[in-house]
């Protein structure tokens, strides 16, 4: 029996969905909830309101996990000819239909509990809607893959009756190739060459918050605990923070190498009808389909340790309705040498090689402005303020010292480049990150000027897409203007679809 | 106009640019809307500071500060009022063969094009001090986000509804073309 006769009847998912739903109950209330449910069972037992409070929290609780239990059963999933259909809701019922055309991808998920019982979750990404996404908890792996195949067959079928595009239909003959396998010794290098410095920062915000959470509920328990450490560290003025900076710098590393090796693992990249495909992650592993159509940026981008291996993070941002879309629709592969780069590119943006592109650098002007708004301003006010807090100042004074090669690193590596079919914008200060879209995918075309920048006409130039916007600052205004005039010509004569 | 961007495949000069001259400035009434809109949030806060000072107990005899305040205010209106007639001039649109462009901007200008064939669609407005002069608001959304929309007010009627007309007519027609291909 196919597929599709299999579900030409409403029919549940698979059954250890419960157990998913009870889990993902049991994450958010145990996330929202802590904090009270440990005052209550340990804080003074007398106060009332508290007390009260506590009983509500578990009469809600109670009423959600019934209500996610009954969800179970009041979810159902029927495939038609050209449409999937959600039935679902226990007070506020809802039936969704979506046509088969107006899917953009379908992406799968599976955390441990997922993986140990065979089942995978889906998530549906439509276009255009406001409420762009669906996700349903669980379904055997072998049915899900069976709905995906059915659900693209059809879709690819009327899509090749609407396309004409001699060029799309070459690429689309090439299939099913990998592009990209991490080894072990690359996933570890991409660990290593992680961003430490941002996990560090996370983990303070983290620890600090729980701090507060914990001090809050319990009448500065945690400040009586510490006070016995500030007070070492006082006493002990180089050693102790010295060994606190070690201990931070060190479980920042680790933090971030383990999880970007339970995230990247076993992450593959291969070629698929109309797009890639990109598996990966060891405890929540997933696979997420990205259709080339729906790109509308493409960036790389290293950092100093990652220039060492050689390696490359691509970032693929696709278009999306909703703001709140943004994070989900914007791809990261890391560990991806040059060639594979190059490979990514000219799959996802075909015709990109075949134009010669020119590089041009922006107006000095921007370097000065940054140097004297960003150093020599501060420098200025911090030596003013020496009256009032005395040679302190000299802290403030170093800063120049840093800002200053900050600004023209930044400066010596803006520049952009142009061809008939793609503009590329290139930056970085210590690493180096390069973005690119194809000319007919932008929206609109800005050119701004402060009132400094008229006096010495040069202009800022900024070019909207669906998956955010590109910036060239500081650039003659005539450039500018013949940049506009192109792109606009480009946009307004190009046939092909944005997206 | 000197030559850049060599390498494509079209001399970038004889495109079309758009001069100074094509554009559009706004209905004059669409100023003594904007002065109107300015007036009534400084009549709000000019009643807002007295009662502050009557109701609180810290500032309740505190005349001077009051007079201050509201002198501060006053001030602050004459200036802001300043400013919209000056940048009223600067308000201009201009519609091409292919695409929509406006600009604005007293110290800080900019000016936006949005091509037909990559807007998503139109619609006109209207707010209640807009309604008495029977001014419009033309809105036009696109892929790009909140920052690519565009909003030009101070537009007759007879204006907002051809200029939104000729929009869907070109996005239609640019369908058309795309459907036959």
């Amino acid at each position: 029996m196919n597929i599709r006769e299999q579900y030409d009847q409403p029919q549940r998912q698979a059954g250890i969905a419960i157990l998913i739903i009870l889990i993902k109950f049991l994450k958010v209330t145990i996330k929202s909830a802590w904090p009270l449910a440990l005052s209550f069972f340990i804080g003074n037992q007398s106060d009332k309101i508290e007390t009260f409070a506590g009983l509500l929290v578990i009469g809600i609780s109670l009423l959600n996990l019934l209500g996610s239990v009954l969800s179970y059963f009041r979810y159902y999933i029927q495939l038609q000819d050209d449409a999937i259909i959600i039935d679902k809701g226990i007070l506020k019922r809802s039936k969704t239909n979506i046509p088969f055309d107006r899917i953009q991808s379908i992406n799968f998920n599976q955390n441990l509990v997922h993986q140990f019982f065979g089942v995978v979750s889906i998530e549906i990404d439509t276009a255009g809607a406001s409420k762009s996404e669906l996700t349903i908890d669980a379904l055997n792996k072998e049915k899900a893959k069976q709905i995906r195949d059915y659900i693209l067959s059809v879709k690819s079928k009327v899509d090749e009756t609407k396309t004409n595009d001699q060029y799309d239909l070459l690429t689309e003959n090439v299939r099913k190739e990998t592009i990209l396998q991490l080894s072990n010794s690359d996933l570890l290098k991409v660990g290593i060459s992680q961003n430490h410095l941002k996990s560090m920062f996370i983990l303070l915000g983290f620890a600090l918050t729980i701090v507060d959470d914990i001090n809050r509920n319990f009448n500065g328990m945690v400040e009586e605990e510490l006070e016995g450490y500030s007070n070492f560290i006082f006493s002990n003025q180089w050693i102790a923070p010295l060994f606190f900076f070690l201990s931070v710098a060190i479980i920042s590393f680790m933090y971030s190498l383990v999880s970007t090796l339970l995230r990247n693992y076993h992450l593959h990249l291969e070629l698929q009808e109309k797009g890639l495909k990109l598996v990966k992650g060891l405890i929540n592993q997933e696979e997420i389909s990205i259709n080339k159509n729906k790109v509308q940026i493409i960036g790389w981008s290293d950092n100093p340790i990652r220039r060492l291996f050689k390696m490359w993070t691509i970032n693929l941002e696709q278009a999306s309705s909703t703001d709140a879309n943004q994070l989900k629709s914007k791809i990261t592969i890391p560990g991806s040498y040059i060639k594979q780069v190059n490979r990514v590119i000219s799959e996802v943006f075909p015709r990109n090689i075949k134009y010669p592109m020119i590089e041009y650098g922006v107006s000095k002007l921007l370097l000065y402005r940054l140097v004297w708004y960003g150093s020599l301003l501060p420098f200025l006010l911090s030596m003013l303020s020496y009256f009032w807090i005395g040679w302190h100042v000299l802290w403030f004074m170093a800063w120049p010292l840093f800002h200053i090669p900050y600004v023209y690193f930044y400066y010596k590596k803006r520049s952009f480049e142009v061809s008939e079919e793609i503009l590329k914008n290139n930056k970085g200060v210590f690493g180096n990150h390069y973005e690119m879209v194809q000319l007919h995918k932008i929206q609109g075309v800005e050119i701004k000027q402060s009132w400094y920048q008229r006096r010495k006409e040069v202009a800022n130039l900024e070019l909207f897409t669906a998956a955010g916007s590109l910036r060239i600052p500081f650039i003659p205004l005539e450039q500018a203007i013949s940049l506009e005039k192109y792109v606009l010509y480009r946009i307004e004569t190009d046939t092909r679809a944005w997206m | 106009m000197t030559d850049f961007f060599e390498n494509l495949n079209i001399d970038i000069n004889s495109l079309p640019s758009s001069r100074e001259e094509s554009f559009q400035n706004l209905e004059k009434t669409y100023r003594k809307v904007s002065l109107i809109a300015c007036c009534i949030f400084y009549i709000v806060v000019a009643i807002g500071i007295p009662l502050l000072f009557y109701f609180n107990d810290g500032l309740h005899s505190k005349t001077f500060y009051l007079w201050v305040a509201l002198g501060s205010v006053l001030i602050l209106w004459l200036i802001h009022s300043l400013f919209i007639i000056a940048a009223f001039k600067k308000k201009k649109y201009c519609i091409r063969q292919k695409d929509l462009v406006y600009s604005k901007g007293l110290i800080w200008s900019k000016r936006t094009t949005i091509p037909f064939n990559r807007i998503q669609h139109a619609e006109v407005k209207q707010g209640p001090i807009e309604r008495i002069f029977k001014l419009h608001n033309l809105k036009v959304f696109t892929a790009g986000g909140n920052s690519s929309d565009l909003s030009i007010p101070g537009l007759t009627e007879d204006q907002a509804t051809k200029i939104k007309e000729f929009i869907l007519n070109q996005i239609e027609t640019e369908e058309e073309l795309e459907n036959e291909h």
